[in-house]
């Protein structure tokens, strides 16, 4: 058994939380709202996060693996932030495989930035009994600030490691593959219970099956609201931000760039003369 | 006070240090305020003379065993000692796979503000504002720090460049005179060992090095498919370049790791980078935006990537490229090759 989960009486051998993030489908066209404060977001579809799909797909392997050495079952759990976005994105985390969900949600959750959010899942993760381990994508295509999992790890006491590219479950906890910059891999040996911010491309999220999406319908959705998580309202929201958002832009346009119109055989012709005749680098 | 804790490798500093001062030095003379560079390490003795060189008025080093291999634990205990004893105004790290590790757990463990990737700062009167990109650098939001006591800082790598040394300003300050040097002294030996780097190896130790390529074409995510690749290849073909690509193309398994650009893999600064279908994510920018001549081929007038072009065609690249890889053949008496994915795709 698990340190984790000796300190706290579970019977599963890894339970695992992943949290998913609803993010604007990546393609939409974005328009900054009223109070230009955020975006205007009530009409455009939402998708989970792709970092946290491929930190489900590693969650869900991690387990499988434990599963399959020391036939003692391994427990995934889906977290998520929001309303109706977060019960959807969850939906496809239990449709992937995994056991169960929590939805944190509650009219007070609107706004706020990566401090609040990481309070909240480590709040989360205490009320539901702590884990073994805590799994985030490396950033969510929202903020981008790839800083949750890691405020998370330090609120809930627990070692980490950003940016893994790849896991295992070893005798002394997990052993994780840490991107540096230049193509720089570290391999560490992590101490469980332990948070990853788990990287693109460190696997191929699987497709939810049909079956798996009829047996999702079946499993537990716990919803909490603030007052579940016992926080006052000042610690959440834009209220609990430690940041004031002053504005959202779109950002303006280097001057120095030249659009080069026309179909595409004349934007082509156009291109190959001004890389002769003006910039002189063909 | 505003504190940098500078990031090293091999007793040199690394570029984002350099990147650092010139955000500390800044803010510091906006600010009225001095600037100090932390050195944290085995032996910070080694790394005191190119730390005079950024210029700051005090040099503080920490110094400890427990310090490199660098560890989050570690680097969170020391800098959070540094900031309660010398409660700077800002403390400022590389939105690094370094800062970005340690600089989140000590703002969450003084409860404090951070600002992660900061690409810009202004002044609006006593406040400070600091510009951070989101939705993929689509729009940058302007975020103001609340309450009093330290504020944290990632700033993200190039937002910051350096001036050329030839450049008037640059350099220590001559008439400030020698920096301070002080010694901080914090146990960090009795901190639990959570993580242990067992190994480090290169990920990319392919043959492949764009560094010293002169015209690179590099695709991206817009291919859609690997089996569309080869417009890329025909245009890097016929423009006698190397072919490149965007983190999501060797995710995908379409290229080897080696072919990426940007702070996960190669640095490249060409006479010409072709960027096809590439967003311009901040991390992509880092490995190519020093480029001479950057033409951005992207059917979203709004990717950010036409913000560091110098030409741009916003266009299904999929007619666009063929075309451009056309032109240049004529122009250079070239005929297509048999059997090229140009033709390739015709088919399908
Ligand atoms: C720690 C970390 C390190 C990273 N390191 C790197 C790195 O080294 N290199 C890197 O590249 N990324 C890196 N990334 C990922 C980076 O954040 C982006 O996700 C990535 O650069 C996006 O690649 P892309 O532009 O090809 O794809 P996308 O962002 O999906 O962009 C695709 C673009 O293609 C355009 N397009 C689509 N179809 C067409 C068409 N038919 N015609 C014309 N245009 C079209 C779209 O408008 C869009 O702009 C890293 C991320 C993290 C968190």
């Amino acid at each position: 058994m698990s340190p984790g989960a000796a300190a706290s009486g579970r019977d599963t051998l890894m339970k695992v939380i992943v949290c998913l993030r609803p993010v604007p489908d990546p393609a939409s066209r974005l328009f900054v709202n009223e109070d230009r404060t955020w975006i205007k977001d009530a009409e455009l579809s939402f998708v989970t996060n792709e970092a946290d799909t491929h930190a489900c797909e590693a969650a869900l392997e991690l387990c499988e693996r434990v599963s399959a050495s020391r036939s003692e079952a391994g427990e995934v759990v889906v977290l998520s932030i929001g309303r109706d976005r977060a019960a959807r994105v969850l939906r496809e985390g239990l449709a992937m495989g995994a056991a169960r969900a929590i939805h944190l949600a509650d009219d007070d959750f609107e706004g706020g930035d990566e401090y609040v959010r990481a309070r909240m899942i480590a709040r989360a993760v205490e009320k539901d009994g702590g884990a073994d381990v805590l799994l985030t994508g490396v950033q969510s295509d929202d903020l981008g600030g790839g800083v949750t999992g890691v405020m998370a790890a330090e609120l809930l006491g627990w070692a980490h490691a950003s940016v893994v590219v790849g896991v295992n479950a070893v005798e002394a906890g997990l052993r994780a593959r840490r991107e540096l910059e230049g193509g720089l891999i570290e391999t560490l040996e992590l101490a469980t219970p332990c948070v990853l911010t788990i990287q693109l491309g460190i696997n191929q999220p699987r497709y939810a099956t049909l079956r798996g999406i009829m047996a999702a319908k079946k499993k537990e959705m716990k919803t909490w609201s603030r007052g579940d998580l016992g926080m006052a309202a000042g610690d959440v929201g834009s209220e609990g931000a430690l940041c004031q958002v002053t504005e959202v832009r779109v950002p303006e346009r280097d001057h120095r760039v030249q659009m080069l119109s026309g179909s595409p055989a004349e934007a082509a012709a156009r291109l190959v003369e001004k890389l002769r005749l003006e910039a002189k680098v063909i | 006070m505003i504190l940098i804790v500078a990031e090293h490798a091999d007793d040199r500093l690394k570029p984002i240090s350099r990147e650092l001062a010139v955000l500390g030095r800044e803010l510091a003379d906006d600010l009225g305020r001095t600037l100090t560079v932390a050195i944290l390490a085995r032996d910070p003795a080694s790394l005191v003379e190119e730390c005079r060189a950024l210029g700051p008025d005090r040099i503080v080093t920490v110094a400890g065993d427990r310090l490199e291999p660098y560890d989050p634990d570690v680097w969170t205990a020391a800098v959070e000692a540094l900031v309660s004893e010398d409660e700077p105004a800002f403390v400022l790290a590389g939105h690094t796979s370094t800062g970005y590790d340690f600089l989140p757990r000590v703002a969450a463990r003084t409860g404090r503000p951070l600002v992660p990737a900061c690409i810009e700062w202004q002044r609006h009167g006593e406040r400070v504002v600091f510009t951070r990109p989101v939705f993929n650098a689509k729009m940058h939001m302007r975020v103001t720090p609340k309450g009093e006591g330290p504020c944290f800082v990632t700033a993200a790598p190039g937002a910051f460049p350096p001036r050329e040394p030839d450049e008037a300003g640059s350099g220590p300050p001559q008439d400030g005179g020698e920096p301070r040097l002080d010694a901080f002294d914090v146990d960090l030996s009795g901190l639990p060992v959570r993580s242990k780097r067992i190994g480090r190896e290169s990920a990319a130790a392919g043959a492949l090095d764009l560094g010293s390529a002169d015209i690179i074409v590099a695709g991206g995510r817009g291919i859609r498919e690997k089996e569309h690749f080869g417009l890329i290849d025909d245009l890097a073909e016929a423009l006698g370049g190397a072919v490149g690509a965007s983190r999501p193309v060797v995710d995908s398994g379409w290229r080897p790791r080696d072919y990426q650009i940007g702070s996960s893999g190669q640095t490249v600064s060409p006479r010409l980078y072709v960027a096809v279908g590439i967003s311009g994510a901040v991390q992509h920018l880092v490995g190519m935006q020093s480029s001479r001549c950057i033409v951005a081929i992207n059917k979203d007038a709004d990717a950010p990537i036409f913000k560091v072009a110098h030409y741009g065609i916003v266009d299904d690249l999929f007619s666009v490229v063929p075309e451009i890889t056309r032109t240049v053949r004529a122009l250079k008496g070239q005929s297509p090759p048999v059997g090229s994915a140009g033709s390739g795709r015709e088919s399908d």
